[in-house]
Formats: C-alpha cells, sequence, structure tokens
C-alpha cells in the first residue's frame, strides 16, 4: 500500500513567488533519506538546493527541469509507505564542514518520524512572505448580528454584541430627553435651516436618534418627498387620504403644482441668502405713460400695463447691471452671469404659482414685450404653460399689487440672482419741489442673492428701476 | 500644603520615589553634581549617593539602553533625556527595545523604565530644544505616554510613572517649570487620579477643549476670558462656557472621560503644540466623532503648531497656539 | 591593512596566516587546526579529558541541530534560519565557561551558547518560524531572548552589569558576570559604540565577546574597521584580545578568565573571536555572490570539530564507541527537532493582544473584542 506525500516548492527567500527546476538529483524509483538533496531550483536571489522532507521511495517528478514553477505547487511525491531505505551513507559523524546536510541513517522501516509526525498534514507549509491573498469574501454566520451597524449613541464601538466595555454615562432610550438631542450633522442641518428645535423631538431613528423625516414631520406639513418621485397627480396619498380626519381639521395632499412650488421655496429660500431692499416710488408719470401707449396704434391689440414699463426699467437695469442676471453655481464655485434675460413673471393660476418666463426679453421692442407678456399670462392662467416655458428664467419680476398690497419679501426663483416685486399703485401724499402734493406711489421690492450680489449692487439696480419709473424718459436715455 | 514650583515638585516626586523604593534610579547627562539642567534632579544625588544618582556620558541611546539593562536587573531607573530634541538617537532603544521586551517575551520581561522628556516651546530658546514629540511615542504600542501640566499633578504623576510595570514616557512642560501651585507632599500622589485618567480641569457647557502639558495652563486662561468676554462679536469667546479637560495621558487615552463631557456639550477642539498634522488631535477627533457622531454640533476642530519645523524664537508666538488661536477655534466651532 | 604604531600601513589582510600565535598581535591557541595542543602562558587549561569530549558532543550536537534548522527552513517550514555553522568553537567555548548565575546577551545566532545554557533548541526554532518572537523565559536560563537589531544588546549588557555592581554581587569566584555576544558588523553601530563607553567608564563587569566571522552579510571586515577588532578596546581603555574562534578550548581558557576578571571587579575585556562564517548569513542569503570557494575551502582545513575529534583519538582519551554514540544522539536530536518543529502549532490569534502592557488597557481590550467578536462572525473557521 502505497502512501503518497505531496513536496510542494516552499518560498526559499522571504518572499519569492517562484523559482526554476535547475537539475533533479533524483529519478522516480529512486529510494530518498531525510534530508537528502532531491533538487536544485533557482530563484531571483539564489541557487537553492531542496532537502527531502521524508525517507522513501520517488513517486512522481511533477516538474521539469528548465520549468518555472509557482512557490506552493506541488514538485514530487515521495512514497513513504515504510518501504526500507536502501542503506545510505551511514557514516554521518558530518566529516566535511559543507553547507548542504549531510545525508542522514535510515531509520528502521515503518517508523519514519516524519510519516508518522504528520498524519493531517499532507502539504508543506507553502513559503512565509508574499501569500496569495483572497478574491471572495468568506461566508459569515447567518444568525450573526449584523456587523459594523450605524454608529451606536451609547458609545461603546463594538456593534453586534453587549459586550463589557467600560461603558460611559450610555444615553438612554429617549435620549433627546434625557440628554443631548442625538442626530447626524445633515440632519441638525436641516432643522437648523428649517428652524426646528432637536430638543424635545423624540427620535424614531436606531437607538432614538431624530431623523431628516422627524424634523419634517415637526415643520408641520405632510413629508415632502424627492424630486424623484414626479408624479403631478400621483395617488402616492391614497393612504393619507384614507385617513380619517379627526374633526376639526381637514388634510390637503400636498402634489403637483403645489408640491414643485414648495420644493422650489424650500430649496431656494433656505439654500440662497435673501435680502431684500425696498424702495417708494412716485410713480405718477409712469401711469400717465402707460395711459398715452395704450392710445398708441401699435398697442391696439395688445394690453398695456405698469408691469410693461416696470419689465422694460428692470431689463434696462439689468443691461447696467449684468451680474444681477446670474446664478449661483455651488459645484463649480462659479457665478453664472446669463447674457440673455428670461424675464420671469410670477403668475397666479388656478393650479398655483406659476413663473413661466419671456425668452430674451432685453432684445424685444415694446410691443412686442407687450405681446410677450400678455400670451405668457393668458398661456399660464389657462394652465397650458409648457415645461419650456417655465424653465430657463434668469430673472422675475412679481406683481404682489394684484393682491392688494404694498410690498413683499419676494422669494427668489431657484437658479436666479434677484426678483423684483411692485405693490400696488395709489394716490398717496409726496413732496413735489417743497410742497406736500397727491401722487402715484408704489414701492418696489427687490430680493437678492446676497452670495452674488451685495448691498450696493442691489441698491443700485432698485434705485435704477424706481428712477426710470419716476421718469420714464430716462428709459429712454438709458437704453 | 506646600506652595511649589513644578520643576520642585517633581524633584519632591522623584525624591519620595527614592526613599520609596531602593531600586529606583536616576540616570542622565548632569543630573548628578549639576542637579539637572532645570534643577529638576537637585540635591538628590548628594542625599542617595552616586550610585543611584548616576551622571552617564554624553549618549541618548546609551542612556536608554543601559537602562532596559539595569531594569533586567531589577531595577527601576528613571531616565532624564535632557531636552526634547535629543530623544531622537534613544529612538530605537525606546521604540524596538523597551516598548516592545514586555511582548517580546510573552509577559517574561517587565520594565519598569520611565524616561523623563521636557518638552515644549515658548523659551525662547534655538533648535531642537522646543519640540513636541509625543506622538512618536503614543503611536508605539507598550509604551505609556503621560504629560503633567501643574504642580500637583507633577508631584503625583512622576511616582506613578515610577511605580508602574510598564516603560513611561513622561513629558514635563518646560515653559510652565516655574509656575507655581498648592501640592499636598504628604497625600499628594495617593489622592491623586489614576496615571491613565484625564482631568476635568474646569467645568463648562458648550464646549469641551482638550490640551495637555504646556496648554493646559493657555486653554484655562482662554476660558476664563471667554466667560467675561459676554455675548456679541468682538469680545473674546462671546461669552461661552468651556469645559477644559486636562489629557494628562495621551496614550491609553481616556475616552471615557472625553466622551462623557462632549455628549454633554456637542462641541470639541483639541489644542496641542505639535503639529496639527498626523498629532494627537486628529487621532482624538477620529474617535470622538466616531463614539459622539449623533452628539456633535460641529465637526471636532485642532488647534496647533503649522506643518513646519519649529520656528526661529523670535517667531514662535506666531506658531504656539495662544489665547486668541484657541478661542478663534472655540468661535469657529459654533459658526456650523 | 593592519595599521602598525606610528601610523604606517601594511597590506597584511586579516588572514588567519597572518595571525599565528607567534606573530605580533596573533591569536591565543590552544588547539591546532591538526589537533595539536598548545601552550600559552596566560592561559593555562585545566580541563579533563571527560570535560572534552563533553565540548565534542556540544559541537556535534549543536551543528547538527543547525543543519537540521536550515533543511526545515528549505522544507517551508521555516520562515528562515541563521546557520552557525563554522562558529561552534567560538560558542561552545565560551558558553561553557560561564558560571550558572552569570547572564548572556546573545545576538540572534547564538544557538550554540543556547545550547549550553540548556535552551530546548524547539525554542530558537519557535522564533525562525514565526510562531514567537523568542519562546523562553531569560531569567530561568540566565540567558537574554534574541535580539535582532544589531548591536543593542551590548547596552541591554552593560546595563545588567552594572545592577550586578549595584547589587554588590561582584564576589570573586561567587559573584556574577555578564558576556554579550555580538559580530564584526556590530562594532560599527553606535549602541556597541556607547557600551563600550559606559562599560569602561563605570567599570562594569561585562566581557564584550564579538565573534569576528569575516563577514556582515556581503561585507567583508575591512568595510567595518581599519585595525583589529580587539585594538578597538585600547581606544576606550579597557582590554582587548583575539583568540583562534575554531579553537574551542581557547575559547573556553580566554572567556573564563575575562568573567573571572570581571566577577572580581576589574571591569570589561573584549575578546575578539577569529572565526568565520561557513554558512550563509541567513537562509535568504547567497554568498556565491560575493565570495570565492576558495575562500571556504581554506577555512574547511580549520574546523573546529575536526581539530577536536583529531585530538581526542590521537591522545587516545576517546574510544570509537564513544564517537558512534554521539552521531546516533546527533540523528535523534535531528529527528526530534524536525518532528517539533513540523508539529508545532500557531499561537491562537487573540494572544496578539496579550502582553503588550501589564494589564490591558481599555483600547486594547476594546480592540480584542471586537476582533474576537469578528472572528466569531463567519462560518468557518479561517486561518
Amino acid at each position: 500500500m502505497t502512501e503518497l506525500k505531496e513536496f510542494r516548492l516552499p518560498d526559499v527567500g522571504e518572499g519569492l513567488t517562484e523559482a526554476d527546476i535547475v537539475a533533479w538529483h533524483v529519478k522516480p524509483g529512486d529510494q530518498v533519506e531525510v534530508n537528502q538533496i532531491i533538487v536544485e531550483i533557482e530563484t531571483a536571489k539564489a541557487v537553492v538546493e531542496l532537502p527531502s522532507p521524508w525517507d522513501g521511495t520517488v513517486a512522481r517528478l511533477l516538474a521539469a527541469e528548465g520549468q518555472t514553477v509557482d512557490v506552493g505547487t506541488p514538485i514530487i511525491t515521495v512514497d513513504v509507505s515504510g518501504e526500507p531505505a536502501v542503506a545510505g551513507n551511514t557514516d554521518s559523524a558530518e566529516r566535511s564542514v559543507v553547507p548542504a546536510p549531510a545525508p542522514a541513517d535510515a531509520p528502521p522501516a515503518g517508523q519514519s518520524p516524519a510519516a508518522e509526525a504528520q498524519p493531517e498534514r499532507q502539504s508543506v507549509l507553502v513559503g512565509y512572505g508574499v501569500k496569495a491573498s483572497s478574491t471572495t469574501r468568506r461566508a459569515r454566520k447567518v444568525s450573526a448580528a449584523r456587523p459594523e451597524t450605524a454608529e451606536v449613541p451609547t458609545g461603546s464601538p463594538v456593534p453586534t454584541k453587549p459586550v463589557q466595555v467600560p461603558a460611559p454615562p450610555a444615553a438612554a432610550a429617549g435620549p433627546a430627553l434625557a440628554t443631548r438631542a442625538l442626530a447626524k450633522p445633515p440632519v441638525r442641518r436641516l432643522a437648523k435651516d428649517l428652524g426646528i428645535n432637536l430638543a424635545g423631538l423624540a427620535g424614531t431613528g436606531p437607538d432614538g436618534t431624530i431623523t431628516r423625516d422627524d424634523v419634517h414631520r415637526a415643520a408641520g406639513g405632510a413629508t415632502v418627498r424627492s424630486e424623484q418621485e414626479a408624479e403631478p397627480n400621483g395617488a402616492r396619498t391614497a393612504s393619507l387620504a384614507a385617513l380619517p380626519s379627526p374633526a376639526g381639521e381637514e388634510r390637503i395632499p400636498v402634489r403637483g403644482v403645489r408640491k414643485h412650488m414648495a420644493a422650489a421655496m424650500v430649496s431656494s429660500a433656505f439654500t440662497a441668502p435673501h435680502v431684500t431692499e425696498f424702495l417708494q416710488v412716485d410713480v405718477t408719470e409712469t401711469m400717465a405713460a402707460v395711459r398715452r401707449i395704450r392710445d398708441l396704434p401699435e398697442y391696439a391689440e395688445v394690453r398695456v400695463s405698469p408691469l410693461l414699463l416696470v419689465a422694460r426699467a428692470l431689463l434696462i437695469a439689468v443691461r447696467r447691471h449684468p451680474l444681477v442676471n446670474s446664478s449661483w453655481d455651488g459645484d463649480a464655485q462659479e457665478i453664472v452671469v446669463k447674457h440673455h434675460v428670461n424675464l420671469g413673471i410670477a403668475v397666479a393660476a388656478d393650479r398655483g404659482l406659476l413663473v413661466p418666463n419671456v425668452k430674451n426679453a432685453g432684445e424685444l421692442s415694446l410691443p412686442e414685450l407687450a405681446r410677450s407678456l400678455q400670451d405668457l399670462a393668458e398661456t399660464a392662467r389657462a394652465g397650458k404653460a409648457s415645461p419650456a416655458d417655465l424653465a430657463g428664467g434668469t430673472i422675475t419680476i412679481t406683481n404682489v399689487g394684484v393682491f392688494g398690497v404694498d410690498s413683499g419679501t419676494p422669494i427668489l426663483t431657484p437658479g436666479e440672482a434677484a426678483i423684483l416685486a411692485f405693490g400696488q399703485v395709489k394716490d398717496a401724499p409726496w413732496v413735489v419741489d417743497g410742497q406736500l402734493a397727491v401722487r402715484a406711489v408704489c414701492t418696489l421690492s427687490l430680493s437678492f442673492d446676497h452670495r452674488i450680489i451685495d448691498g450696493e449692487l442691489g441698491s443700485a439696480v432698485l434705485r435704477d428701476v424706481g428712477s426710470m419709473l419716476e421718469d420714464p424718459v430716462r428709459m429712454l436715455a438709458w437704453n | 500644603m506646600t506652595t511649589l514650583t513644578l520643576s520642585k515638585a517633581l524633584n519632591a516626586g522623584l525624591r519620595k520615589a527614592m526613599e520609596n523604593d531602593p531600586k529606583v534610579l536616576i540616570m542622565g547627562e548632569d543630573v548628578g553634581k549639576l542637579g539637572g539642567v532645570f534643577r529638576v534632579t537637585d540635591g538628590l544625588q548628594k542625599d542617595f549617593g552616586e550610585d543611584r544618582v548616576i551622571d552617564t556620558p554624553l549618549a541618548e541611546s546609551g542612556i536608554v539602553g543601559t537602562a532596559i539593562g539595569l531594569a533586567l536587573r531589577g531595577y527601576r531607573p528613571v531616565c532624564e533625556i535632557q531636552f526634547d530634541g535629543f530623544v531622537y538617537p534613544a529612538v530605537d532603544q525606546i521604540v524596538s527595545q523597551l516598548a516592545k521586551m514586555r511582548y517580546r517575551s510573552r509577559g517574561a520581561i517587565s520594565l519598569p523604565v520611565t524616561i523623563r522628556i521636557p518638552c515644549g516651546g515658548g523659551i525662547g530658546a534655538v533648535e531642537h530644544h522646543s519640540e513636541s514629540p509625543e506622538v512618536l511615542f503614543a503611536h508605539t504600542a507598550g509604551l505609556r505616554v503621560v504629560a503633567c501640566a501643574d504642580a500637583a499633578d507633577a508631584f503625583a504623576m512622576i511616582q506613578h510613572s515610577i511605580s508602574c510595570d510598564d516603560p513611561v514616557i513622561f513629558f514635563e512642560p518646560k515653559r510652565r517649570y516655574w509656575d507655581k501651585a498648592e501640592v499636598d507632599t504628604v497625600s499628594g500622589a495617593a489622592n491623586a487620579l489614576p496615571l491613565d485618567r484625564a482631568k476635568v480641569a474646569l467645568d463648562g457647557t458648550d464646549v469641551t477643549l482638550l490640551a495637555y502639558g504646556p496648554l493646559v495652563r493657555t486653554c484655562l486662561e482662554s476660558a476664563l476670558a471667554a466667560r467675561q468676554g459676554g455675548p456679541g462679536p468682538g469680545g473674546p469667546g462671546n461669552g461661552h462656557s468651556i469645559e477644559v479637560i486636562d489629557l494628562r495621558s495621551l496614550s491609553p487615552l481616556d475616552m471615557e472621560t472625553i466622551t462623557a463631557s462632549v455628549r454633554r456639550t456637542g462641541r470639541c477642539v483639541v489644542a496641542h503644540e505639535a503639529p496639527v498634522y498626523a498629532g494627537l488631535g486628529a487621532e482624538i477627533a477620529a474617535r470622538v466623532t466616531e463614539q459622539c457622531f449623533y452628539h456633535l454640533e460641529a465637526p471636532v476642530l485642532r488647534v496647533g503648531g503649522f506643518a513646519t519645523p519649529y520656528p526661529p524664537s523670535r517667531l514662535e508666538e506666531h506658531y504656539l497656539p495662544d489665547l486668541d488661536r484657541i478661542l478663534d477655534a472655540v468661535d469657529r466651532t459654533f459658526g456650523y | 591593512m593592519t595599521v602598525e604604531p606610528g601610523g604606517a600601513t601594511t597590506a597584511a589582510p586579516h588572514t588567519y596566516e597572518a595571525l599565528q600565535p607567534d606573530q605580533p598581535g596573533g591569536l591565543v591557541q590552544l588547539l591546532t587546526p591538526e589537533g595539536e595542543r598548545m601552550e600559552h602562558p596566560d592561559y593555562p587549561l585545566d580541563l579533563t579529558a571527560a570535560a572534552i569530549r563533553d565540548m565534542y558532543r556540544d559541537l556535534v550536537l549543536v551543528r547538527r541541530i543547525d543543519t537540521e534548522a536550515i533543511s526545515l527552513q528549505r522544507q517551508g517550514e521555516l520562515g528562515i534560519w541563521a546557520s552557525l555553522l563554522g562558529q561552534e568553537a567560538a560558542q561552545i567555548g565560551s558558553g561553557r565557561a560561564l558560571n550558572p548565575d552569570d547572564m548572556v546577551f546573545p545576538t540572534y545566532r547564538e544557538h550554540g551558547v543556547a545550547w549550553c545554557r540548556g535552551i530546548d533548541p524547539v525554542k530558537l526554532l519557535e522564533l525562525y518560524r514565526g510562531v514567537s518572537h523568542g519562546g523562553w523565559d531569560p531569567k530561568e536560563h540566565k540567558f537574554h531572548l534574541y535580539t535582532i537589531v544589531i548591536g543593542s544588546q551590548t547596552l541591554h549588557a552593560t546595563g545588567y552589569a552594572m545592577g550586578i555592581q549595584r547589587d554588590g554581587a561582584l564576589d570573586g569566584d561567587r559573584g556574577e558576570a555578564v558576556i554579550v555576544y555580538f559580530g564584526d558588523g556590530a562594532t560599527s553601530q553606535g549602541d556597541v559604540n556607547e557600551a563600550f563607553v559606559w562599560a569602561s567608564v563605570f567599570n562594569a563587569p561585562v566581557v564584550f565577546f564579538c565573534q569576528n566571522n569575516q563577514w556582515a552579510i556581503s561585507e567583508p571586515l575591512e568595510k567595518q574597521s581599519r585595525i583589529p577588532l580587539y585594538q578597538r578596546a585600547r581606544g576606550f581603555g579597557f582590554p582587548g584580545l583575539r583568540v583562534d574562534g575554531n579553537d574551542v578550548l581557547a575559547c573556553y581558557a580566554v572567556t573564563k578568565k575575562a568573567l573571572q576578571a570581571a566577577r572580581e571587579g576589574q571591569g570589561p575585556t573584549l575578546i575578539e573571536a577569529f572565526t568565520y562564517r561557513m554558512g550563509a548569513h541567513t537562509t535568504t542569503d547567497d554568498p556565491t555572490r560575493y565570495r570565492l570557494a576558495s575562500e571556504l575551502e581554506v577555512w574547511k582545513l580549520k574546523d573546529p570539530i575536526e581539530r577536536v575529534r583529531a585530538y581526542l583519538v590521537r591522545t587516545g582519551q576517546a574510544e570509537p564507541e564513544f564517537f558512534a554514540a554521539v552521531d546516533a544522539e546527533a540523528v535523534q536530536v535531528g529527528a526530534r527537532v524536525r518532528e517539533a518543529c513540523r508539529t508545532m502549532a500557531d499561537p491562537p490569534p487573540l494572544s496578539i493582544f496579550e502582553n503588550v502592557y501589564a494589564e490591558p488597557t481599555a483600547i486594547l481590550r476594546e480592540e480584542r473584542e471586537q476582533y474576537a467578536a469578528y472572528l466569531d462572525s463567519f462560518e468557518e473557521a479561517g486561518r
């Protein structure tokens, strides 16, 4: 009965990965003894003689002379089944001082210590140094607790099992109540932006941490989902609608236009630092101009309102201060100044607030501008504004006067740097040439993105618009 | 209670250690007859003899290497490295031998060696006399690294270090050697915190300020200034209530005390003279962020030296963190 | 090249021939390569025949263990091995000169001295197999762990010797002394020179035993010193001598005398054992790249074991049965070492975390627990 042992090429040089077989010193059928040199190999560092780990008979040579072999590859099999070795050199008195080991005496049959010593270990250690690393993950136990979980607020860095770690004063199950509110930095930021105080909120996250949803819920109104859910009139809130509302309250699903308006407001309001400046203007001359323009034949078919001249004034102001017609690119850390003015007009439609824009408004003649404004308003009110109409605006005007108010603090249309609101025109006492008079007065409100526009510029724009409305001849002079 | 300078407190602590244990030896350059260039070992050779207070040849590696041999023989050597910048020749003996021999011998060998190193700047010195090399040793497993900040702790901690069975790198803030404080020379060591614990030096509620060695005093001064500053821009500190923690032990770090504080305040600033880059503050910041993530209102900020060699002494005020730079960092944590 | 007093240099290399006992600067030698006994006025030898036979046995067994270890490395059972081939006499001779209470600080090649101190050779294999960094208790055997950083241990030895002084344990015959081993290359290291400074100014009871085996990996002695190494001691103010490192009797005699001087409070001695590294620096080294086979042949004729055998045979102090018994014992020792090495168990993974400090720190405890949990999370126990 044969018992075959495989000898694998070891790493003989601290990290070598392969060697060449130079010369075999034995052939199949030869008897070999422990430590007898069986092969010479050549590595990157040296020519090395390899001694046999066992007594036995050579069974097979598994690599040929001249072949390059990787460390760990079997190169020879030896039958160690206990055939007594032919008596080798019994005079093993180590007379010669040779670096290579001298052949040892053959032990009695059947007692090869090597064979007995390793019933389990068939193969030789695969060298030291560069070990091939695995390219796949090892299988984990199914029932094991989750590996590295989210950070455990107790401070113990051991996520899986409860272990005896010197635990600092652990946060209780209702952490917001007992100690500090627990929340990740992005959630804290959101709370700050929305003006929510984390203390006192009950967190629904792991270990009582406060989540984004918790914050939104506390901010009032239903949760605003991400933009991925673009269903204008979707039935997402079927569950909400199905909830029986307790007496005394009505729940309005946030969908469609309202949803987008809300999202836009949030995105704009809590991203761009808004500053609003106000200017009361004597618009008596503008109102007169409006009446005279209305009578002109070129404007017979088109509606002429103060909005037209406000728009014209703003467009001229933009030409004088181009920076106001821009947007903030945070990712690129750049301010993008647009060369064309796509003038947005806020329109109150049935669906909600829309801001369609007139493309390239700065290039239009006054009649064209009047026509465009009218078409735009009609289309939007009819609910027919296309996405193209609604996109690409660069600056906005909003008429809050139609609501019967004087001024407001308009919120920038997302992606824009300025928005001009004008209120109702009403008669009011005014000082003209040192005397009290009754004049048509209107308040302009200009909100701008203080990252792009500083107080000086914003004021200049507002002043310019005001000046032009005060004396429309300036629109002629400055154009 | 006695009022002692930090240098004298160390002297008293060394004396006590030598009285209590005849195996304690002191060795280093100029420690015997001269009593040390900072007089920390003043008078000890006269009282304990040349066999126990040894003026060594001028070779730092030799000081530590022979101390290891003496420790193998059963002694408790207290080495002095004259200045921080001169520890480098000894780093091989410290890192390759002193730190590793217990591990190498699987516990058979114990090397209760203390290496005292005056460290830090602010004394107007020439090169190599103002270093802060603590991180090299904190990063070396097998060493304990501690730093005393005041006379009372100096008195206690030097005794604890000597009686500790592990090798201890003991940093002394050389610019504070002349700071005075009340020291209980009778039971000061027995009553002090254990060697591996941090100390809340000043209670506060708004931000946790961590420091060690020479900057502990600076941080205390900063915290007091912040309190008086009052709210509103312009006043230093804007009235924040700063909790100052003296780390005392740099390796191991007392994370329990640190995280307990940060979980209360939600904000953390670390100050050290050593460069910020790859300094001990980085390790603290990583651990605090990991263990207090949900409590943090702001990232952990660090104040320290620049990523430069220590500058000529006329410029060292710009390099060393001072009250303004520390309170600046405190302000920045409130800007998130 | 040697430098004569007055600065003149001769081109004589550090060759054995140039250092014959009757030459100036010659070696101390009590047994020639041919096995003839020589007398030296300073070193009377008082060894019995039995003692010399014991030394022969030591030499043979130590060489056998060494060659077995080389084979084991070639078979992948050891990561590396530093062979002492050719240096057996220097180690057995000096090792047998020690008193039981003397303390030894070795490098990483003193398997012969370890043998003399009663360290099981398998313990040496642990280090080279990667199972431990040194598997024995230094106090138990008065034999420090192997130090791999070159020369570091000379400072440890000197400090230890200073401790002996402070213990008042210098007491003539019953006193304690220290011996520290290092090679020719190590004499360039700062730490070794600092140790010479310390030992000399403090008059420490330490014997500096330098095995000059002519090579520091591939660099010959000429790269380390312009003058014979034993003369370095003079510069530091203590005695130095050179002995035939392949002569077990001479190594024994000079070491015994130096240790006695140390014990009697006369301070350090530098012994330069002039020998040859017959093998490679370690099993990863290939000496054929930097030295000539002819050099090896010359030193084969000075084999340390051969001369003792020749002496014993010529003087009739050993029978053929004695040699046969020693050979048989060598085979057995080899087999035992082989088997023990192959069956040596790997240490448990969590032992990584033990013995860093006297007591584990909180951070270490955390890391250990985390890693234990991590290991436990796998279906099958891995490596």
